[in-house]
C-alpha cells in the first residue's frame, strides 16, 4: 500500500511540476489542479479515505517546494472545500467527478480574478503617478498594464535579489512603453520621495491582515510608512491563509539555518582559511593583509544566499489597502473572509 | 429593459434632481429624507413583474440622482440602502415559494465559497399567507408579482424612512455616557447630530464647549449662539487657536458629511486641522453621524476635484480689485480626515471604531450596489 501512495505522491508532484510551467498558473491553482487530478485517479471509497489521501499529497508537494506558504493556501482552501461544504451528489463517484469539475472551473475562474484587480486598482491610480514595484508579480503587471492604457504612469522597480526577478519586471515594461527604472534594494529609501504609492503582490494575505511576499517587501513598507506614502497589496482570494506570524522567524519558511553565523576556529588556534572568507578576522590583532582584501569576492557564494530569507512578513499596520477580487478590503478586512471559511 | 417610469415618479424623481443640481437642498439628512420620499413614490407606482425589473427601476432613479450631485453622496446611500432592504424582504418573502418551484441543484462553487463562507441555515419566520402566494412572470397577470409584493416593500422603504427620522434621537441616546462633568469638549462648524448630542447630554452633565468659527462660512457662530440659547457653557474660538488650546480639551466632537469604506471621513473644513492637533496631545476625537452617512466608496479621497468647492469671494472678495486678479483663491468646503485620526464613530446604530467601517458597509448594502 505504501509503495502506491508513494507512486500517488511522486505522480502528484510532476503533474504539479508539470502544470506550473503554464506561466498563467501560480502555485497555489497549481496545487488545487494537481490535487484535482489525485480525485481522478483515486480509488477512495469514502470522504474520510479521500480527504487523507488530499492531505498526504499536500504534505508532498508542500515538503518539496522550496516556497510552501502559497501553495499551502491553495491546499488548505481546496481541501476545506471537498470536507467542509456540503454537496448533494447521489454517489460517492458522482461527487468525485462534481469535484474535479469544481476544482478545474475555480482555477479557470480564477485566472479572471486578476483582470477584476486590475480593474479596482485602476481607480486608485491618477494620472502621471509613479509607481515602485518590487520583484515580479503577475497580478501586478497585470494591473500597471492595464492602467498604462488609460493613464500616464512610470515605474520604478527593485531588483529583488538574490533571484533578480525585477529586471524581468523591467523587461516587460518596457516591452510596451510604459517608462521604467531598475532600483537597488538599498535605494529604496533614496527613492520613496519620488513615489507616489507602493504596489506590490503577494505570496499570501494571513489572518493578521499582513501580507507575506518575496523578501525585501517588509522593509518597502517600513520605509513607505516612514514616508507617509500608500502602500497597497494586490492578492487574489485564494491566496488569504490561515496563519498568523507573531514575528519574521514564526513564517513556516524560516528554518534555523536562515541567518546562521557560523561558528569559527577559536582565537588564536591557527590562521584564517581562504583570503575570501567574509569572517577574515586577524587572530593576533594586526590588520589584515593586503593581499586579502583585494582578491576578495564581490559578490555572494550560493551558501551565503542560502543563509538568507526568500519570503517576509509585512505588519498589517504598515498595508493601506489590499486589493482582491472579493474587493477592496482593509487589512482587517481580510479576516473576515477566513473565519468565514475556515471557522465553525 | 426595464419597463419605463410611470409619469408621475418620473417627474418626482426629476423634481429632486433639479433641486440637487442647483443645490436647492441642503444638508445630507434633508437629501436623505427627500431620496426616500422619491423612492416610495416611485415604487409605489412601478410596474413590475419580476423584482430585477424592480431593481432595474430603482438603479435607474439612483444614477440620474448621483449625477445630479455627485457630492452628496447620502443620496446614493439610501438608494443602496433601499435596494438592500428590497432585495432582503423578497428573498424572505419568496422562501416559502421556493421549495414548491421545481427541484434546481444547488451549485457550490470554490469562488461561492470564499465569498460566503460556509452556508450557514437561514432561520427565517414567513413574514404572512398572503406572500406565499408569489409567482414572477406570470403572463396571464403581470401585475399580481407587484401587487403581492408591494406591501411589503412599503414597509422596507419605510423602515428606512423611520430611521432617519430618528436619527438624531438614536445618536444622543448615551450622550450622558460619553461625556462626563467638568470636560472641556471642542467642537467645530454646525454639526446638528452634534448639537442634539450635545443638548442631550447637557441634561444630565454639565460640561463646556469650545467652538471654532470655522471660516470662512462661520458656521461656528451659529452653533455657539444654539448651545448657549440651551444653557451650556459656550466659548467661541478663531480657528487659529486650536492647537492652541488643545492642552485644555478633553475630547474633540466631530460631524461628519460621509463616512468613507476605509473609516475615513469627509468633514467641514478645518476638521483635519482639529483632528490633527487632537492627535498630537493624544486627545480623543470623536465623530457623530447617522448611518445614513456611510459611503461604500473608496478612491474618493485621492482626487483633488472630489471634495466641494464653495464660493472663493467670502475668502478673498472682489472689493480686492487688485488682488483678484493675481491671486487663485479656493474655497474647499469639506477636509478628508484619515482613519488613523478618528477614534470612534457614534452613529445611531452604536459605536463603531473606524476599523469597523467595512463590516457596516457590508451589512447594509449589497456589493452589486456599489456603482449604478
Amino acid at each position: 500500500m505504501s509503495q502506491t501512495t508513494q507512486d500517488s505522491n511522486e505522480a502528484i508532484y510532476r503533474a504539479f511540476e508539470r502544470l506550473l510551467e503554464d506561466e498563467q498558473l501560480s502555485p497555489p491553482l497549481a496545487a488545487i489542479l494537481a490535487l484535482t487530478e489525485l480525485i481522478v485517479g483515486s480509488n477512495a471509497g469514502t470522504m474520510f479515505e479521500l480527504v487523507e489521501a488530499l492531505k498526504a499529497a499536500a504534505e508532498v508537494l508542500k515538503k518539496r517546494s522550496s516556497n510552501p506558504i502559497s501553495l499551502n493556501a491553495g491546499c488548505e482552501l481546496f481541501i476545506a472545500f471537498v470536507t467542509l461544504f456540503p454537496h448533494e451528489s447521489d454517489s460517492f463517484a458522482e461527487l468525485k467527478t462534481e469535484l474535479v469539475q469544481q476544482g478545474r472551473r475555480y482555477a479557470a475562474e480564477a485566472i479572471s480574478f486578476r483582470d477584476k484587480i486590475a480593474e479596482s486598482t485602476l481607480g486608485f491610480i491618477k494620472d502621471d503617478s509613479v509607481i515602485l514595484t518590487h520583484s515580479y508579480s503577475r497580478v501586478v503587471m497585470k494591473a500597471l498594464l492595464h492602467a498604462h492604457k488609460t493613464k500616464r504612469i512610470s515605474v520604478y522597480v527593485t531588483e529583488a535579489r538574490p533571484r533578480g526577478l525585477g529586471l524581468k519586471t523591467y523587461e516587460a515594461l518596457t516591452a510596451v512603453g510604459i517608462p521604467c527604472t531598475v532600483v537597488l534594494d538599498s535605494a529604496v529609501a533614496y527613492v520613496m520621495d519620488r513615489v507616489d504609492f507602493v504596489l506590490v503582490g503577494s505570496e499570501a494575505v494571513v489572518e493578521s491582515g499582513g501580507l507575506v511576499n518575496a523578501v525585501g517587501s517588509n522593509q518597502i513598507a517600513i520605509i513607505a510608512k516612514a514616508a507617509n506614502k500608500p502602500f497597497y497589496a494586490l492578492a487574489e482570494s485564494y491566496k488569504f491563509h490561515r496563519l498568523f506570524p507573531l514575528s519574521q522567524y514564526d513564517l513556516p519558511t524560516h528554518n534555523p539555518d536562515i541567518l546562521s553565523l557560523p561558528s569559527l576556529p577559536q582565537r588564536g588556534s591557527g590562521t584564517d582559511s581562504t583570503p575570501s572568507s567574509p569572517a577574515l578576522r586577524a587572530t593576533d590583532g594586526s590588520p589584515p593583509s593586503k593581499t586579502a582584501v583585494s582578491s576578495a569576492r564581490l559578490t555572494m557564494t550560493a551558501e551565503q544566499i542560502a543563509r538568507n530569507p526568500g519570503v517576509d512578513y509585512t505588519r498589517p499596520d504598515l498595508i493601506s489597502l489590499v486589493f482582491s477580487d472579493v474587493g477592496v478590503l482593509t487589512p482587517e478586512g481580510v479576516s473576515q473572509y477566513l473565519v468565514g471559511m475556515f471557522a465553525g | 429593459m426595464a419597463p419605463e417610469l410611470q409619469t408621475a415618479g418620473h417627474r418626482a424623481v426629476e423634481v429632486l434632481a433639479g433641486k440637487l443640481r442647483r443645490r436647492q437642498v441642503v444638508g445630507s439628512r434633508e437629501a436623505a429624507l427627500e431620496t426616500v420620499l422619491v423612492l416610495r413614490q416611485v415604487v409605489s407606482r412601478a410596474r413590475f413583474s419580476n423584482i430585477n425589473q424592480l431593481v432595474g427601476i430603482i438603479r435607474d432613479v439612483g444614477r440620474r440622482l448621483s449625477e445630479a450631485q455627485p457630492k452628496e453622496h447620502t443620496v446614493g446611500n439610501i438608494v443602496r440602502k433601499v435596494l438592500h432592504n428590497i432585495r432582503e424582504e423578497y428573498n424572505t418573502a419568496t422562501r416559502g415559494t421556493a421549495a414548491a418551484a421545481a427541484p434546481v441543484r444547488n451549485v457550490y462553487s470554490i469562488s461561492k465559497f470564499v465569498l460566503q463562507g460556509q452556508p450557514r441555515k437561514q432561520h427565517v419566520a414567513p413574514r404572512s399567507e398572503a406572500t406565499a402566494s408569489l409567482k414572477e412572470n406570470d403572463p396571464n397577470d403581470p401585475d399580481s408579482f407587484a401587487r403581492g409584493i408591494k406591501p411589503v416593500l412599503m414597509e422596507a422603504i419605510q423602515d428606512v424612512l423611520d430611521e432617519l427620522e430618528t436619527v438624531y434621537d438614536n445618536v444622543s441616546k448615551n450622550a450622558k455616557d460619553h461625556i462626563h462633568s467638568d470636560e472641556i469638549i471642542l467642537t467645530i462648524g454646525h454639526s446638528k447630530t452634534v448639537e442634539a448630542f450635545l443638548k442631550a447630554a447637557a441634561h444630565n452633565r454639565n460640561f463646556t464647549v469650545i467652538v471654532a468659527e470655522t471660516g470662512p462660512s462661520y458656521s461656528g457662530h451659529e452653533m455657539a449662539r444654539a448651545l448657549s440659547a440651551a444653557g451650556i457653557s459656550t466659548f467661541l474660538v478663531p480657528d487659529s487657536s486650536i492647537y492652541a488650546i488643545m492642552s485644555r480639551v478633553n475630547k474633540v466632537l466631530l460631524g461628519a458629511h460621509a463616512i468613507l469604506a476605509n473609516g475615513g471621513m469627509f468633514a467641514i473644513c478645518g476638521s483635519l486641522l482639529a483632528a490633527t492637533a487632537a492627535r498630537t496631545h493624544s486627545t480623543p476625537v470623536v465623530v457623530c453621524a447617522g448611518q445614513f452617512k456611510l459611503t461604500p466608496l473608496w478612491n474618493l479621497y485621492h482626487d483633488y476635484g472630489a471634495l466641494d468647492f464653495a464660493d472663493p469671494s467670502s475668502v478673498l472678495g472682489f472689493e480686492e480689485g487688485d488682488l483678484v486678479d493675481k491671486v487663485d483663491v479656493v474655497n474647499p468646503y469639506y477636509d478628508y480626515v484619515g482613519p488613523e485620526l478618528v477614534d470612534v464613530f457614534i452613529t445611531n446604530d452604536g459605536d463603531h471604531p473606524p476599523s469597523s467601517v467595512y463590516r457596516l458597509i457590508k451589512e447594509s448594502y449589497d456589493d452589486e450596489d456599489h456603482e449604478f
